[in-house]
């Protein structure tokens, strides 16, 4: 408590507030489950890099400015590794998996060993939902220069404006991946706004989907899906890989890690690798992940007007890739005359497999018969290539100004 | 890109300026997004060109795939009719089996299914409401 006298009366306040936010965050995830295997992590996380502390005390498990300020910087702009692995606490050597890219790839590893690509592969149409849905991101983008504009107590720049437009992509790792490269400051608020509103996709998306679609468009039974063979299983990750790496190389360490954890799957031969990439890898980097991610959460940076206009920005985002997946799937069911159900279009935004769920069950409200989850879960996964590519647009733009 | 520092900053951006570059990054990034996944869509469409082939009696295949989920129950309860079962339908029959044991409390080492065909569901429409909703509770 010295620290708190110490430092002054508003930095004890900010301190507070900061613990209360970790226990509401932390309440959220535990009575309320909102995505609890992260939100968890992230809100102990806040919780730990907030304890009050004497300065400069050993103890301090997280230094922010290691990260951030150009003091410690090699060069103003590279992490100064062996500093951190001299000085640093706990977290902050954890961190260094997420600041040197290293986390998120792995857990799109994981991701890929989980992931059936037979849905998109049988209806090569619904790809086409998954970029739709990535609307969200750009005119979020626009929408944070916008709002920079407006209000002088808010700067986002581009990079701050890109890494927050693809909370739109609906995809944690992705959103972690191209903030700690463009804008580590708001990694905190932008890491729980991504999840939050992932876990809030059955409340967000529903309205979006019932005013842009008619009942008889929700109604719509889509063909059987053709039986996928092991072949294109197969051949399916290699292509992604080289397709992406073509166009957008900056994607492709998400990509390409996502698409060699399919591969193990589909081909069947390294059982023993996709068990512990999909369990035990996963599960510990999800841990690391989350807490250090949360130890971002510093008040000074935290308790901001930023943060809620990153809140609000995410919202929007959300908004807008729902909505962008389902003015594509109006226009689809239109040209095929009514043979694909434009509801799947909102399962574009990448959320696996909840967005295809929430598709699934809006579209049985309407059709008691009706099965969209399969349909729904093509466009899900494209999202998923979708938004990582949004990512590696953003990062190919902007990383080096 | 060319970016003026206010942009890079994002202290004292113009509205036109952000107007414009988020035009501009909007418009590139929507097309290379789209540009990928179109490419992607050509290439599973040539997936099913060149390795799938239609399944060859066209009419037994189609009635099996209609819809495993009604399938099962009804062909649990269903008098068994001759038909010869074929070798891509190997997946339906093991689910068939199972389900067959698994409602008479038996192992699958006990049957022997022979044959079975699909019986129109006569299930009331409260009834198939009901199930629904039941199924769409455990999502």
């Amino acid at each position: 408590m010295n620290a708190l006298v110490a430092s002054g009366p508003l930095d004890a306040v900010k301190t507070i507030i900061m613990l209360a936010v970790a226990c509401v965050l932390l309440y959220l995830a535990i009575v309320k489950k909102f995505e609890p295997l992260l939100l968890l992590p992230i809100a102990f996380g806040m919780l730990l890099t907030n304890l009050p502390m004497l300065d400069n005390s050993s103890a301090i498990m997280m230094h922010t400015e290691y990260f951030t300020d150009p003091q410690y910087l090699v060069d103003g702009q590279y992490v100064d590794v062996g500093f951190v692995c001299r000085h640093g606490g706990l977290l902050d050597l954890l961190y260094l998996g997420v600041k040197l890219g290293i986390y998120p790839p792995l857990i799109f590893l994981g991701i890929g060993c989980m992931t059936d690509f037979g849905p998109l592969i049988a209806n090569p149409k619904s790809i086409l939902l998954g970029a739709a849905a990535q609307f969200g991101v750009f005119f979020t983008f626009v929408g944070a220069l916008v709002l920079s504009a407006l209000m002088p107590s808010i700067s986002f720049g581009v990079k701050e404006a890109a890494s927050i437009g693809i909370i739109g992509g609906a995809d944690g790792p992705t959103a972690i991946y191209v903030t700690k490269t463009l804008a580590p400051s708001l990694l905190s608020a932008i890491a729980v706004a991504a999840y939050s509103y992932m876990a809030l996709i059955p409340i967000i998306q529903p309205p979006f989907m019932k005013l842009l679609t008619t009942k008889k468009m929700r109604a719509t039974v889509m063909d059987q899906l053709r039986p996928v063979s092991k072949t294109e299983k197969i051949l399916f990750p290699i292509v992604v890989t080289i397709v992406v790496a073509l166009i957008v190389p900056d994607a492709v360490s998400l990509v390409g890690c996502l698409m060699l954890g399919n591969l193990m799957k589909e081909s069947g031969v390294c059982d023993r690798l996709v068990k512990t990439a999909q369990n035990e890898l996963m599960n510990i980097i999800t841990i690391f992940l989350g807490v250090t991610v949360g130890a971002t959460a510093e008040a000074s940076t935290f308790l901001s007007a930023q943060t809620l206009g990153i809140i609000a920005l995410g919202l929007i985002a959300f908004c807008f890739s729902t909505m962008g997946g389902l003015l594509l799937g109006d226009l689809m069911y239109v040209l095929t005359k009514g043979k694909v159900n434009p509801l799947i279009g909102s399962a574009g935004v990448s959320a696996v497999p909840m967005a295809a769920r929430v598709s699934q069950i809006v579209g049985q409200k309407e059709n008691p018969s009706n099965f969209l989850l399969m349909h729904a879960m093509g466009p899900n996964v494209a999202g998923v290539i979708g938004s990582a590519v949004a990512a590696g647009v953003f990062l190919s733009m902007f990383s080096g100004l | 890109m060319e970016l003026s520092e206010s942009l890079l900053s994002g202290v004292g951006v113009h509205m036109d300026e952000a107007l414009a570059t988020g035009g501009q990054v909007t418009v590139i990034g929507l097309f290379i997004v789209f540009a990928v996944l179109v490419i992607l869509m050509i290439v599973l469409m040539l997936f099913k060109v060149f390795f799938y082939k239609a399944p060859s009696k066209a009419s037994a295949p189609a009635a099996v795939q209609e819809s495993a989920a009604a399938a099962v129950p009804a062909a649990a309860a269903a008098e068994p009719k001759p038909s010869v079962p074929e070798e891509d339908e190997e997946e339906l029959i093991a689910v068939l089996t199972a389900a067959v044991a698994a409602s008479m409390n038996t192992s699958t080492y006990n049957l022997r299914i022979k044959s079975y065909r699909r019986v129109p569901n006569t299930r009331p429409a409260w009834n198939r409401a009901g199930i629904s909703d039941t199924i769409g509770n455990r999502f």
